[in-house]
């Protein structure tokens, strides 16, 4: 493998030296290409009539801007469908839940080509409008130049999953202009430790990023708040209640992004189809609610204003933007959910703000603190990185009240979202890939390695008419105390141990069913657990469809598998440089 | 903005005379007369070339319809009016990379050179107050021209939805940058207009630039809307207790063109690259408060020549101000000019 956990390493400084060049030039390019993401969207948001300064210069015409609201997003979906179909080996967009499968077991990302599709059809799909977030395409675009260092034989460790957390911390850095929060962001969702050979590579990067964004091309934030911080003290007490309510939005919305995708796959069977369906809802909502078209930063900044929604207005927008952003994602468009749960969140806060300050009639600080709170309480239950969405607020604020009020929302919302839902979208999205992380990382990684992968050779079997007797000597000659006996098929009749029974014909009389049996799909952390109270050789295994015995695994064997994981687990999550 | 100037010059100047070996077309008045001083003056003496000055009223139409027959050359023009008229075929596009060199070109600031003109001074839209009307806190950004309760009396302003628009928006704490970006949805217009609604009681309609800085000395306004170079005039050389707040300013630019149908173009394009040398720039800024659009013209800002006073901390575009600046987005006015003009008479109807 290279650059993966078992490379040789090289001499300290060496390896120094490369976690700052592959940071630099990681970080750099990363930033470069987020950078050229977003400028890339906002020319196509322009020419396509989707920014609100395009489509007010077309005020006079207003059956031409009707029917590109419409078509806009139904085309960019059929496109995005069919460059998926026909374009892409995978078939589908990749995002973030990609990057950490590839991180945590040290596996290549998916096929380049998949990659590239899957940024082209990002920037289509946010382009055309669709109800999708940017930072989800920008961490996969990032994390595909940390993917290149997988080619690097230079001598240090787990190099290819430190360059893609450079990758993704670039990123995260350039969209906010927050060098912390990429930090946390890529320790939090994608390596999942805080090793020095980790952190400070991805720090280097994440910096370069900033640099790169803010001293270079002199970038304003994607999002920039003023606030004045937080007038009275009970308001701490509302943005915990809001924290609790923007969690049961986030649940919901993510709920509903995981049932819609199987139930339109049964309705429309033609993957193209189901986005361009997608689009066309976005389209004929937007005809009514402008708001919905695209990433939404006007409607994200009206948040913030007091009295820019209506109560009416604001429900029935959060509405249709969950909806549509569950149905955009589902249907395949290519996008992240981050940047609508941005939105989703803040309206949710103004919806809470109205009803404390003019229906319940509370002196309060104004809808912009609970507008950052509830989209940062949101954000953080759907990415499940707490820590990051509170340094973003910092860094975009620069204001620590409201730091201190968002940290309030997120945790308590989180609270809520990691007990009845899980971690994150994310981690649930590969749970259900077979994948869980809700036990840590550890626990994923031992459950990655199957049984199967470690049979004993030497393991003894018998069929079911051999003599007692020519088993026991060849049970002697091997040093095994018990041999499994196999029917005709080769299926697992059970296990023969000799000097028990005397006086049988054949060893399938003598053989007691197997105390302890794996398949083929059972893996080391499962084993490990059923090892408990086992005693014995070796427990045999069996294919999980056909019953045929496959072999044996010593329990020896499976504890120094065990031993060796979690030795590289250790070694991983503390190595210095 | 310059009309009165514009209107005063151009009755004093004669038909058109096409024979001249460079004709400069530009605004008039004391602008005018700082651009002869800055620029034009020294351009002759290191050249030789005999230059001629028109006056014109700063449209594109203006320029299709006189040029070619006056002769036209080199001309003044506001950065938005220049990209129309280049759209329009009007003017001799100039290759920047051939007339700067790299480092010049990214000298240039807020914007550089492009295919048809080049930057060579900022003039700013801005607020100012009568310092005699708050005598303890004063105004100092754009939210306090809306802040009746703190800084109560009538404010000037323009009878136009320019700038006024842009402010209201910055008063509910939205970054520059999204500005015209918000003012395009409908909620932004609204969302305007609410705010102005605020101060609807204390207004006072201006329709000559020169009116603000009246308004302020003679008391029928304690805070006004105008361009920076009028409140200047009437701040230092009449020594009125005007005071400019600077936040929120929105930057206008002007640009130099070449029309296309000079008969000098290398006559043409060698004094723009004159006019538009730090050291001209810094010249004309000192004669009269239009910033330098490049960078490094700044360094060199003096003292003005006639009252003696150090003229950087007087331009509309100086790094020191901080503070919001606003940079007016000239394609945005061009798209939105009638749209513009229908909310705002409806929203003036809906008074009375």
């Amino acid at each position: 493998m290279t650059a993966g956990p078992n490379t040789i390493p090289a001499p300290p400084l060496l390896r120094m030296l490369v976690l700052t060049g592959v940071a630099l030039v990681v970080g750099g390019a990363a930033s470069l290409a987020a950078i050229a993401l977003v400028e890339l969207v906002s020319l196509l948001n322009t020419g396509l009539l989707v920014a609100p300064k395009a489509r007010v210069q077309w005020e006079s015409l207003p059956l031409l801007v009707a029917t590109t609201t419409v078509l806009v997003p139904t085309l960019g979906g059929l496109m995005v469908g069919l460059a998926h179909r026909h374009l892409s080996p995978a078939g589908r967009p990749l995002g973030p839940p990609d990057v950490i499968e590839a991180v945590q077991f040290h596996k290549p990302l998916p096929g380049l080509r998949d990659g590239v599709i899957s940024t082209a059809t990002a920037a289509l799909s946010l382009g055309a409008g669709a109800s999708v977030g940017q930072y989800g395409p920008m961490v996969y675009l990032g994390a595909i130049f940390g993917g290149f260092a997988r080619r690097l034989r230079l001598g240090v460790p787990n190099l290819a999953s430190i360059a893609i957390g450079c990758g993704v911390a670039a990123a995260i850095s350039t969209a906010f202009n927050a060098p912390i929060a990429g930090v946390l962001f890529a320790h939090e969702v994608v390596l999942r430790h805080y090793a020095t050979r980790a952190f400070a590579p991805v720090t280097v990067a994440s910096v370069s990023g900033y640099f790169v964004a803010n001293v270079i091309f002199e970038r304003p934030a994607l999002f920039r708040i003023e606030s004045p911080g937080i007038a009275h003290g009970y308001e701490f007490v509302f943005v915990a209640a809001l924290g609790l309510l923007v969690a049961v939005g986030a649940i919901l919305f993510m709920r509903l992004l995981l049932s819609i995708g199987p139930t339109l796959a049964r309705w429309i069977t033609r993957p193209e189809l189901r986005t361009a369906m997608a689009g066309l809802a976005v389209g004929l909502t937007a005809l009514a609610l402008p708001d919905v078209l695209g990433i939404g930063t006007s409607t994200l900044r009206f948040a913030t204003i007091d009295g820019a929604f209506g109560l009416t207005e604001v429900i029935v927008l959060i509405v249709a933007k969950t909806v549509l952003t569950a149905l955009c994602i589902a249907a395949g468009f290519s996008g992240g959910a981050f940047s609508p749960s941005l939105l989703i969140g803040s309206l949710i806060g103004v919806f809470f703000w109205i009803m404390a300050s003019s229906i319940a009639g509370v002196p309060s600080s104004g809808a912009a603190i609970y507008a950052i709170c509830g989209m940062m309480g949101f954000a953080s239950a759907v990415i499940g990185a707490p820590l990051t969405c509170i340094l973003i607020v910092f860094e975009l604020t620069r204001n620590y009240d409201v730091t201190i009020a968002a940290m309030v929302a997120v945790v308590f919302s989180n609270l809520l979202s990691h007990r009845a839902f899980g971690r994150s979208l994310f981690d649930v999205q590969l749970a259900r890939r077979g994948i869980d992380f809700s036990l840590g990382r550890d626990r994923a990684r031992l459950a990655a390695l199957k049984v199967v992968d470690h049979l004993q050779p030497e393991a003894v079997t018998a069929n079911a008419d051999d003599a007692p007797e020519h088993v026991a000597n060849r049970l002697r000659e091997q040093g095994w105390r018990e041999a499994f006996v196999l029917d005709r098929d080769g299926k697992l009749l059970g296990v023969f141990t000799p000097g028990i029974h005397c006086d049988i014909g054949s060893v399938r009389s003598g053989a007691v069913p197997a105390r302890l049996v794996f398949d083929d799909t059972t893996n080391l952390a499962e084993a490990m657990e059923r090892l408990r109270s086992f005693v014995g050789d070796a427990v045999p295994v069996v294919s999980g469809e056909s019953g045929k015995y496959l072999g044996a695994v010593s329990e020896a064997d499976l504890v120094s598998a065990w031993l060796d994981e979690s030795a590289r687990l250790r070694k991983e999550e503390n190595a210095s440089i | 903005m310059r009309l009165s100037d514009v209107l005063l010059i151009s009755s004093l100047i004669s038909a058109p005379v096409a024979a001249e070996e460079l004709t400069i077309v530009s605004w008039g008045g004391a602008y005018e007369a700082a651009q002869r001083q800055a620029i034009i003056s020294p351009f002759t003496t290191e050249t030789g070339l005999d230059i001629e000055v028109a006056v014109y009223d700063g449209s594109w139409s203006a320029l299709a319809e006189r040029g070619s027959a006056e002769g036209w050359d080199v001309i003044d023009m506001l950065a938005d009016q220049a990209s129309v008229a280049c759209a329009r075929g009007l003017l001799l596009e100039i290759e920047p990379s051939s007339l700067f060199s790299q480092a010049a070109l990214q000298d240039f600031t807020p914007f550089g050179p492009d295919r048809c003109a080049v930057p060579q001074n900022a003039y700013a839209r801005v607020m100012a107050f009568d310092d005699r009307a708050f005598a303890g806190v004063k105004p100092t950004r754009i939210g306090d021209f809306f802040d009746i309760t703190r800084f109560p009396g009538p404010r000037a302003i323009q009878r136009s939805p320019d700038g006024i628009l842009e402010w209201a928006l910055l008063a509910e704490g939205v970054p520059p940058e999204q500005i015209y970006g918000l003012l395009s949805t409908e909620r932004g217009l609204r969302l305007a207009f609410r705010k102005l609604d605020t101060i609807r009681d204390e207004i006072v309609w201006w329709d000559d630039p020169a009116e603000p800085a009246e308004m302020l000395g003679d008391g029928r306004a304690v805070m006004a809307v105008g361009f920076n170079g009028r409140f200047f005039d009437v701040a230092q050389r009449d020594r009125a207790p005007i005071d400019i707040v600077w936040d929120g300013r929105i930057i206008g630019i002007e640009v130099w063109a070449i029309a296309a149908t000079t008969d000098v173009p290398d006559a043409a394009r060698d004094f723009i690259v004159h006019a538009t040398t730090p050291a001209s720039m810094a010249r004309f800024a000192t004669r009269i408060p239009y910033g330098p659009t490049r960078r490094s013209a700044f360094d060199r800002i003096g003292f003005n020549p006639d009252i003696g006073l150090p003229m950087r901390a007087y331009l509309p575009n100086a790094p020191q101000h901080g503070g919001r600046v606003l940079v007016r987005d000239s394609s945005w006015y061009a798209n939105t000019e009638e749209l513009r003009q229908r909310r705002f008479h409806s929203w003036l109807d809906a008074a009375e």
